[in-house]
């Protein structure tokens, strides 16, 4: 087939551009992803009792999830067209997990000496970043759809973007089911957990977003 | 327009052609898709020295590909911008592709120099995408000869086949990009 006969099959019928499309994309891997992570946080580890929401330190891990992943979801429709800038929003996704750093470095502070092991490690220091990881593999699988339908040039960013929503939406949905109070732990376990799947999707990015 | 246009030139050339384009004017698409072969096969052929005989296959690649992905660009940025960063996108992943069938194959040195391919004409491809067009699957094949080749539309071409408007186009559009796979995994 000649250039000038594939360019003429491309135009005959073609209809308009799709609209929207990376914000279609991403915004319908997160309602999909979301929805299962929060059904398997829920139904399978189960959530805590309901006295816990009077505590702020149950709403600082929701806000976390949420601004966390409200800045990555930018990032990721951003990192699936060409040419569209994304340091804003790759500098707002790493702003919010700095500062829930910092913040539980403050917290880490404020405890008495002796208690800080305690306000680090919890009870459930190992199971966090995991449960946080498998919560995460819904918006991973559905976040990679969405990308594998726009245009990554940067494979391996946009994998990687792709793991910190899953991650942020991992924390959001394992926040009701974990009694973790101490602001220390959520920052670093948490954040731990949000990396590992970060890492996931880096490591996918270049074998699944080929194009 | 001549391969050795500003950039600029290009750009507001292209601009309201392609707006038009992708609001959906057929003939602007054609006319836009058209400037953008030219300034392709001139951005390409200067990468590609060592491989003059793939530079129009990887044009029509890379028109596909904008095809494919023409929902993706912001009508905020620069259409050139976004043409050339989906052509060097292409050209990478091409390297990249011949870096791994290179340990396979024998260099282009050790031929005889008469066994060295000669080097195509403009717009003509090595890889016929006819053929692979052949070979996709009957409903993607159908729906891409009736709505793409034959010219019907898709109101028409869901009559003749009994498949329902919708599916018609997804029809369409999962075939070219199952096209797109096969021409990448196509030496």
């Amino acid at each position: 087939m000649k250039t000038e006969e594939l360019i003429q099959m491309l135009a005959r019928q073609a209809g308009p551009a799709p609209q929207a499309l990376a914000a279609r994309r991403v915004g319908a891997a997160l309602g999909g992803g979301g929805l299962l992570a929060l059904a398997a946080s829920l139904g399978a580890i189960g959530p805590v009792a309901g006295s816990l929401f009077a505590e702020p330190a149950m709403w600082f891990k929701l806000a976390y999830g949420l601004a966390l992943a409200a800045a990555a979801a930018i990032w990721v429709a951003r990192l699936g067209r060409p040419v569209a800038p994304t340091h804003a929003p790759q500098r707002a996704t790493a702003a919010v997990a700095l500062a829930v750093l910092a913040l539980g470095a403050a917290s880490l502070l404020a405890v008495p000496a002796g208690a800080r092991l305690d306000a680090l490690f919890g009870h459930s220091w190992l199971q966090c970043p995991l449960a946080v990881l498998a919560l995460s593999l819904p918006t991973l699988a559905t976040g990679l759809w969405a990308l594998r339908g726009l245009a990554p040039t940067q494979p391996r960013r946009a994998g990687f973007a792709a793991g910190v929503l899953a991650g942020a939406v991992g924390a959001f949905a394992y926040a009701f089911a974990c009694d973790e109070l101490a602001p220390s732990f959520v920052a670093v376990w948490y954040t731990a957990g949000i990396a590992l799947a970060g890492a996931l999707g880096a490591w996918l990015g270049p074998r699944w977003l080929r194009w | 327009m001549s391969l050795d246009d500003a950039p600029d030139d290009f750009e507001s050339g292209l601009k309201p052609l392609w707006a038009r384009a992708q609001a959906g004017d057929e003939r602007a698409y054609a006319e836009a898709l058209q400037r953008i072969a030219v300034r392709l096969r001139g951005y390409l052929r200067r990468r590609m020295q060592s491989l003059p005989d793939d530079v129009e296959d990887l044009v029509q690649e890379t028109l596909l590909a904008l095809h494919l992905q023409r929902g993706t660009h912001d009508a905020q940025l620069p259409v050139s911008r976004w043409v050339l960063a989906i052509a060097r996108h292409k050209l990478v992943d091409l390297w990249r592709r011949r870096g791994r069938q290179d340990v396979l194959h024998d260099p282009w040195d050790e031929l005889e120099e008469r066994d060295v391919p000669i080097a195509a004409d403009a717009g003509a491809a090595q890889r016929d995408l006819l053929k692979l067009l052949e070979q996709l699957p009957d409903a993607q094949r159908t729906a891409i000869v009736l709505t793409k080749i034959d010219g019907l539309s898709v109101a028409e071409a869901a009559k003749r086949t009994g498949a329902s408007e919708s599916a018609i186009k997804v029809q369409v559009h999962r075939g070219l990009k199952r096209l797109a796979e096969q021409v990448r995994n196509t030496p």
